[in-house]
């Protein structure tokens, strides 16, 4: 995912990119949560819910020194400074900040409302130990994670039956940017997983590099290929849709039509459709790997990692995935520890990512220079690799490297108050997970886009995606994966 | 610039230059190489 997104209408120019404001505000939740290894728990105050069958018990602050705030206190408190904090990051992004203020409440409040849903027993309990200790005949076995498929079906809901509802939501549909601040506290919190495992870890990661291979050398080509041949399309639509179903969705397929120079509403309609396909995957393939694979849950991961599309929407599937596969494995009674399966998807997926730029550089060459070489048209720069790497990335992998040392260089003791503190930072990483979920729901209106004539588009896309995209995917996941499982929980 | 539409996406017949043809080969080409070497060495170095 580079800087481009699907955008929202701005009432000012920006002042700083999203990028960067995501990967300010990731960093400083970072740092408040570091600041706990010096005795001061300043996120503590942070809501969580668990798994309810009364649901005055299920909300409290993370943090027992906060008890007092009570689980509406920690709520409000929770509600009142994310507000605060990204109604801050909508006047860097140029947004009108009373508008988003009010368009976050709602989607706060409906987006926070489905995480609790989700923990409701009937859904979210897994063994039939959790049944008797909360007094239920039957259970979903979703986990409390089930609250992301909630929050989506929620925003599914409003787009397609209150669509001017959901206009009012937008200046506060960002999925983007809730994405990227969840991926820069995520580096952090992969890395206090994979500080105890460090070998198996840098193994995971260089499987990882196969990711980069596939989709821009196996999946864009024949993409390309089949919209080019297959469905007659033209250069501009080929190479942002080609883009658009291969790489990274969104991002890939606006940096591709500002590399091709394409018109620009051409990548952000791909863009459209590339977020509808990414809901369809999430409600399907995690399930299915659930039912199929759930013995190979490093497999199961890395394919959601290479088949679904956004990052945001992958990450989604990643962390559907894992709590699926851990209820199934748990009921089994096998506890894997928890984390794993995500890092395995967050790493496919950021390797992805960092080559975007460079992607987008060799076809702004071939296009400017062999295809479409006007007199005294801009020609491709280097430094567009640059201005189009996603500099988020620069946030996870910041948070990564900064907890690993940390992680290595404190005795167990302190590695243990390390991982309370990312915990704390990881409760804000599961609200934008939500946040996010909720978004991409809100923003698929499946309608409008049939009427728009989208048939053509789309079945290019359907033809690539689920003719060889998810399955070379599953089969690479296969190669790479297959035999290796996440570490059993002490 | 006129505002795209769907429809134009596939009216013009624009076959596929021998550059188009060259990315597609090369990187379909470099890919499955690439691929066949890092199962090879996934095969020899295992995970940890």
């Amino acid at each position: 995912m580079s800087e481009a997104t699907i955008p929202v209408q701005a009432a000012a120019p920006p002042r700083l990119s999203e990028d960067l404001v995501a990967v300010g505000l990731g960093l400083g939740v970072f740092l408040l949560a570091l600041v706990s290894l010096v005795g001061a728990d300043v996120l503590g105050w942070l809501v969580t819910t668990s798994v309810w069958t009364d649901p005055s018990t299920a909300l409290a602050p993370v943090s027992k020194a906060y008890a007092s705030l009570g689980g509406g206190g920690a709520l409000l408190v929770t509600y009142l400074i994310l507000t605060a904090v990204l109604s801050a990051g909508a006047y860097l992004l140029g947004d009108d900040v009373r508008r988003f203020a009010f368009a976050f409440t709602a989607v706060f409040a409906i987006a926070y409302a489905s995480w609790f849903v989700g923990s409701w027993a009937h859904l979210a309990a897994v063994t039939p130990a959790d049944q008797a200790k909360f007094g239920v005949s039957w259970s979903l076995k979703l986990t409390n994670e089930g609250g992301y498929v909630v929050a989506l079906l929620a925003g599914l809901a409003i787009a397609n039956l209150f669509p001017t509802f959901a206009e009012r939501l937008r200046s506060a549909v960002r999925p983007e940017l809730y994405i990227k601040i969840a991926i820069v506290i995520l580096g952090a919190f992969i890395a206090v997983t994979m500080a105890s495992k460090l070998t198996l870890a840098s193994s995971l990661m260089l499987r990882g590099v196969a990711a980069i291979i596939e989709a821009y050398l196996i999946y864009w080509p024949i993409v390309y290929l089949i919209a080019r041949k297959g469905f007659g399309f033209s250069r501009e639509w080929a190479a942002p849709l080609a883009s658009g179903v291969s790489i990274c969705g969104v991002a890939a397929a606006i940096a591709t039509g500002g590399a091709i120079r394409a018109r620009p509403q051409i990548p952000i309609l791909v863009s459209s459709l590339v977020v509808v396909f990414a809901v369809i995957e999430v409600l399907i393939l995690p399930f299915l790997a659930q039912l199929f694979i759930s013995h190979e849950p490093l497999v199961a991961a890395a394919w959601m990692g290479l088949a679904v599309k956004t990052d945001g929407a992958a990450l989604a599937a990643g962390g559907i995935t894992q709590s699926l596969i851990q209820a199934k494995a748990a009921a089994e009674g096998i506890a894997y520890q928890p984390g794993w399966m995500l890092t395995v998807t967050a790493t496919v997926k950021v390797f992805i990512d960092v080559f975007i730029g460079v992607w987008a550089f060799i076809l702004a060459y071939i296009w400017t220079n062999h295809i479409n070489p006007r007199a005294g048209a801009q020609k491709a720069r280097l430094g567009e690799i640059w201005e189009r790497f996603p500099k988020f990335i620069l946030g996870f992998v910041a948070t990564f490297l900064v907890t690993v040392a940390l992680a290595l260089w404190t005795n167990a003791g302190s590695s243990g108050q390390l991982t309370a503190a990312i915990g704390e930072a990881n409760v804000l990483r599961v609200i934008f997970f939500v946040l996010t979920f909720f978004s991409i729901g809100v923003m698929s209106n499946f309608r409008q886009l049939w009427q728009e004539g989208f048939a053509k588009l789309a079945a290019v896309y359907l033809v690539s995606l689920f003719g060889f995209v998810v399955w070379v995917g599953f089969v690479i996941s296969w190669l790479f994966f297959a035999g290796v499982k996440p570490p059993l929980a002490s | 610039m006129p505002k795209p539409d769907l429809r134009e996406a596939t009216s013009v017949h624009e076959p596929l230059l021998p550059i188009e043809k060259k990315l597609i080969g090369w990187s379909l080409g470099t890919g499955l190489a690439l691929l066949v070497l890092l199962i090879i060495i996934n095969h020899f170095v295992p995970l940890g």
